[in-house]
């Protein structure tokens, strides 16, 4: 059951991470098990539920289907990199989230947020069918999705409020 | 009232544990580890009925990175679990009755090693018949699956003579109903860690929706007093009734006890659709008369519950179904048997709507089809049959008397999505509105509504205990603790609104604290639409004891009369009255300062009592009921047979709304999850095998599969000097919506739905034939 290890390094929230692993293991265990970020979050593991869903140089990529070899040197962004203005400020998505009751058990939530960021990045201001496009790779089972509907319309108008008051933040 | 953030005003409140859920930062507690922590994996049935004629595990005992290898040989107390009937063997001996069935166990230093090491188990297996149908399992010379054969249950309702009655009726349909296998589909999969403490206790850190039953039940397996075994069990990741009975808890405690380490337990998806719990596949008859003005008379049911192999909640919930199946209408005549039957088919238990579901759609169905036959609009039919405030409740049992059902069947008629049915029910039932709209003739459009009277609690003859602590505790936070779980419902934005609406204090006033058997008093389960209510009256209870002694302690310190004090933002106020308003002058001491002066437990309260029942000796009968009514619009594409819901209408009676959030929340949720119930959800099974393993064949709901519109109206007034607070809403959202979408379907379509989930086939017509397919009266 022995495998060669690679020297395997991504950028990671911003932090260059470096560690010793077999190519094929899954970004996923990468995250949850070997770096203890669990926010990306563990359900299907085949590429239907979006639990896992991480940004991978900017696109929404279920972690659960990637190898360790197919994102080495990429910039990946969890859960765990988003935030505010400031390093303890919410995100507007996450602040959408949060007022219009975007989640219940919040499982699905990370994912959730992490394709809203995509699909934000990419078109600031989706119509209801771009919404449901953008989130049809990412399963819900306590909301019903109407409260995360809500959320998304009011992440991007609070995105839209922000980046015409204050030059774009990276976040 | 239509709810929504606007109309809730200040009680529209961020849920006090969403910043954590947003940010990824809380752990589950399949997120946790340990130091020295091994990785447990369970090796399960090849066949879904067999003997075990031999089982070695020697070759997995001696592979390296193996730490511990259990099987029923290692089970110190009983070796069986089940809430109700523990008839589920932790570790199989001899006989396996379903493909879950666990035989063995592993904890190994890695999780492939763990996995690897269960394929190194040797077991022989010597091949029963599989019964996949309950009707093969009645018959005489069926294998038995249980010492007492394979009936788990029996229920009969009987009042006047149905058989009689029915051959007098001017009018009867009748009808056979059937419902799938649904499963919960949690986003997050059983698991947990199992601590070996230092002490020799046992810490358990998995869901459950009652962490008391649980350590009741893993200290009956371990042959261990239960206090010495903690069970932490919230947050949870989702739940809906599925994690409410034992999954990896034996197998995870075993094994932390038997390699004195930490054990970390993770089913994949793979494994929980094999091991868990689904909702009981259920048939159910239905044959139903009315006199020729369409009052109805007499109704005989036959309901059979696929309840797989082991009992768990299978008895409770056929009780359940076959006291929903006769709706909130007057009957002259009942004839209802209902039996629930072992097979080798998965578990079936406890889940969302209880039976409801199940058994209001075969009732609802009835409902149109009757007033079809008979001409009528059906709600006015349905207005026309309604059982009267002061009826007593389906099992001739007293039950609290409400307004609800007239109400929301008021609120149903004034809809306006109810209102353009209306508008086209003019036309005859085959033309549907798409024929007035530009949409291609393949596109029908239709609309429907259904009714529910779902009783909360557990019912009469089970202990269904409550109670709650509240106490200031010692850094001078108003707490309250109950036995209660956060599976997602919202319970401790619930609470924490509550303990505000009482004390006028601060969210950062407040302490809750629940899921840890440790730190709270047993206050029951978390199921049955009861812990809102239970919560609810607890504290009521609570609140004038626990006043006065922290205003007493205020006076004392501050020599102000009591009856100036009131508690406030960050403690005590002193008040003053003007033209009887009260107006709060300043805070004259802290919660903490009085926190500090305390003796011994003077501030700790508790209470204890039992959800309310009914006085009449009548077993599951239901004392507290809440209803709703539901109206769905569908679009059908007849070439594809696919089914969209388009808009939706939710009123429910449920009493004050406490957390318009998490009541929204709940309504929506179990709206989707009953539209995955009516059109897509099955876990299809061959041979006792799962041929659904993933959520890429098991179709639950996505975003696109959401209707346009979903309006929740919540009717809060209830009658005067009502003692019962607000109801819980978890189930209710989820019970109506199947024969509301039916309905519609017929209206679309012509098209009767007796199967659920909805075949496309079924609704697929041949172009240009369609006017004439189907669509005349039976
Ligand atoms: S866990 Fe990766 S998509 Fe479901
Ligand atoms: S909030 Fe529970 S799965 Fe989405």
């Amino acid at each position: 059951m022995k495998t060669t290890s690679i020297q395997w390094q991504a950028v990671i929230n911003g932090t260059v991470r470096e560690i010793e692993i077999p190519p094929s293991r899954r970004l996923l265990d990468i995250l949850r098990e070997d770096l203890d970020l669990t926010g990306t979050k563990i359900s299907c593991e085949i590429g239907r539920c979006g639990a896992c869903m991480v940004l991978i140089d900017g696109e929404p990529m279920n972690s659960c289907l990637m190898m360790a070899y197919q994102c080495e040197g990429t910039e990946i962004t969890t859960i765990e990199g988003l935030h505010g203005e400031t390093e303890d400020a919410l995100h507007p998505i996450q602040e959408a989230f949060l007022e219009e009751g975007g989640f219940q058990c919040g499982y699905c939530t990370p994912g959730m947020i992490i394709s809203t960021k995509a699909l934000l990045d990419r078109l600031p201001q989706p119509e209801e069918q771009e919404i449901k496009e953008g989130l049809c790779g990412n399963l819900c089972r306590c909301t019903g999705y109407g409260g995360i509907m809500r959320a998304v319309e009011s992440a991007a108008d609070k995105c839209a409020q922000r980046s015409s008051l204050i030059p774009a933040v990276d976040s | 009232m239509l709810l929504n953030r606007e109309s809730s005003g200040e009680r529209w409140r961020k849920r006090r544990d969403g910043k954590e859920k947003v940010t990824g930062e809380l752990r589950y507690l399949t997120d946790m580890t340990a130091e020295g922590m091994l990785y447990g994996r369970v090796l399960r049935s090849s066949h879904p009925h067999a003997h075990i004629l031999s089982l070695d595990t020697s070759a997995a005992e001696n592979y390296e990175g193996v730490v511990a290898v259990i099987t029923h040989r290692d089970v110190p107390g009983l070796n069986r679990f089940g809430i109700a009937v523990p008839d589920q063997p932790a570790l199989c001996e001899d006989t396996v009755r379903y493909i879950g069935d666990a035989i063995a166990a592993v904890a190994a230093i890695t999780p492939e090693i763990a996995a690897y090491a269960l394929s190194l188990i040797h077991v022989e297996y010597e091949v029963l018949e599989t019964i996949t149908d309950p009707l093969r399992a009645l018959e005489d010379n069926a294998p038995r699956l249980h010492p007492q054969g394979n009936i788990l249950h029996r229920t009969q309702v009987k009042h006047g003579d149905a058989g009689h009655a029915l051959q007098n009726c001017a009018y009867v349909v009748k009808e056979v109903y059937s419902t799938p296998r649904q499963m919960h589909a949690y986003m997050e999969t059983e698991g947990g860690l199992f601590i070996p403490e230092p002490d020799g206790r046992l810490t358990v850190y998995a869901p459950t929706q009652h962490g008391y039953k649980d350590r009741m039940q893993i200290a009956r397996i371990l042959d261990w007093e239960e206090e010495r075994i903690r069970v932490i069990s919230s947050p949870i990741g989702g739940s809906f009734g599925g994690k409410d009975e034992l999954n990896v808890q034996p197998y995870g405690s075993l094994l932390a006890l038997k390699s004195g380490r930490p054990v970390k337990m993770h089913n994949s998806r793979m494994e929980s659709v094999r091991a868990g719990l689904k909702r009981h596949p259920m048939k159910i008859e239905m044959e139903t008369g009315m006199d020729e003005y369409g009052r109805l008379q007499a109704h005989r049911v036959r309901i059979v519950a696929d309840t797989g192999a082991y009992a768990t909640l299978g008895a409770p919930v056929l009780n359940f179904a076959t006291e929903h199946c006769m709706g909130p209408y007057r009957w002259e005549h009942i004839d209802i048997e209902g039996v629930s039957v072992y097979t080798n088919n998965g578990v079936s238990g406890e889940f969302r709507g209880f039976g409801g579901n199940q058994a209001i759609f075969a009732m609802e169905g009835q409902m149109d089809r009757l007033a079809e036959q008979i001409g009528m609009d059906p709600w006015e039919f349905r207005m026309l049959n309604r059982r009267y405030p002061d009826d007593p409740g389906p099992l001739q049992q007293e039950i609290w008397r409400t307004n609800g059902l007239e109400q929301v069947m008021q609120a149903l008629a004034q809809s306006s999505l109810w209102q353009r049915r209306e508008a086209i029910s003019v036309l005859s039932v085959h033309d549907s509105l798409s024929d007035a709209s530009s949409s291609p003739p393949w596109i029908k459009r239709g609309i429907g509504a259904a009714l529910a009277m779902h009783g909360a609690g557990l019912g009469y003859g089970i202990d269904d205990p409550a109670g709650g602590r509240l106490s200031l505790n010692a850094s001078g936070q108003i707490e309250a603790a109950f036995s209660y779980e956060e599976f997602g419902q919202g319970l401790i934005t619930t609470l924490e609104i509550m303990l505000i609406d009482l004390f006028h204090c601060t969210g950062e006033d407040i302490s809750i604290v629940i899921g840890d058997t440790d730190r709270v008093p047993h206050s029951g389960s978390s199921t049955a639409s009861r812990s809102t209510t239970m919560a609810w009256m607890g504290l009521q209870r609570l609140k004038s004891p626990f006043l006065q002694a922290i205003l007493q302690k205020a006076h004392d310190i501050t020599g102000i009369p009591v009856d100036q004090l009131t508690t406030g933002e960050q403690g005590i106020w002193q008040i003053t009255w003007e033209d009887d308003a009260e107006i709060r002058q300043k805070r004259v001491v802290s919660y903490r300062e009085i926190a500090a002066a305390a003796q011994g437990n003077e501030f700790v309260f508790d209470t204890k009592f039992s959800y309310p029942t009914t006085p009449d000796e009548v077993v599951g009968g239901h004392f507290l009921y809440t209803y709703a009514a539901v109206a769905a619009e569908v679009e059908v594409n007849t070439l594809s047979g696919h089914v969209r819901l388009l808009d939706t209408y939710h009123t429910v009676a449920a009493g004050p709304v406490i957390n318009p959030m998490g009541f929204i929340g709940q309504i929506e949720g179990g709206s989707v999850m009953a539209l995955g119930f009516t059109l897509t959800e099955d876990a299809v099974m061959e041979e006792g095998h799962y041929i659904t393993r993933n959520m890429d064949t098991y179709m639950i709901p996505g975003i696109q599969d959401m209707h346009t519109s979903l309006e929740v109206d919540a009717i809060e007034e209830l009658p005067d000097n009502d003692p019962f607070g607000p109801r819980g809403i978890g189930e209710i959202g989820s019970v109506a919506l199947a024969p509301a979408i039916t309905a519609a379907i017929r209206q679309a379509t012509g098209t009767w739905v007796t199967h659920l989930p909805v075949s496309r086939d079924q609704l697929i017509r041949r172009a240009g034939v369609w006017q004439q397919e189907g669509v005349s009266p039976r």
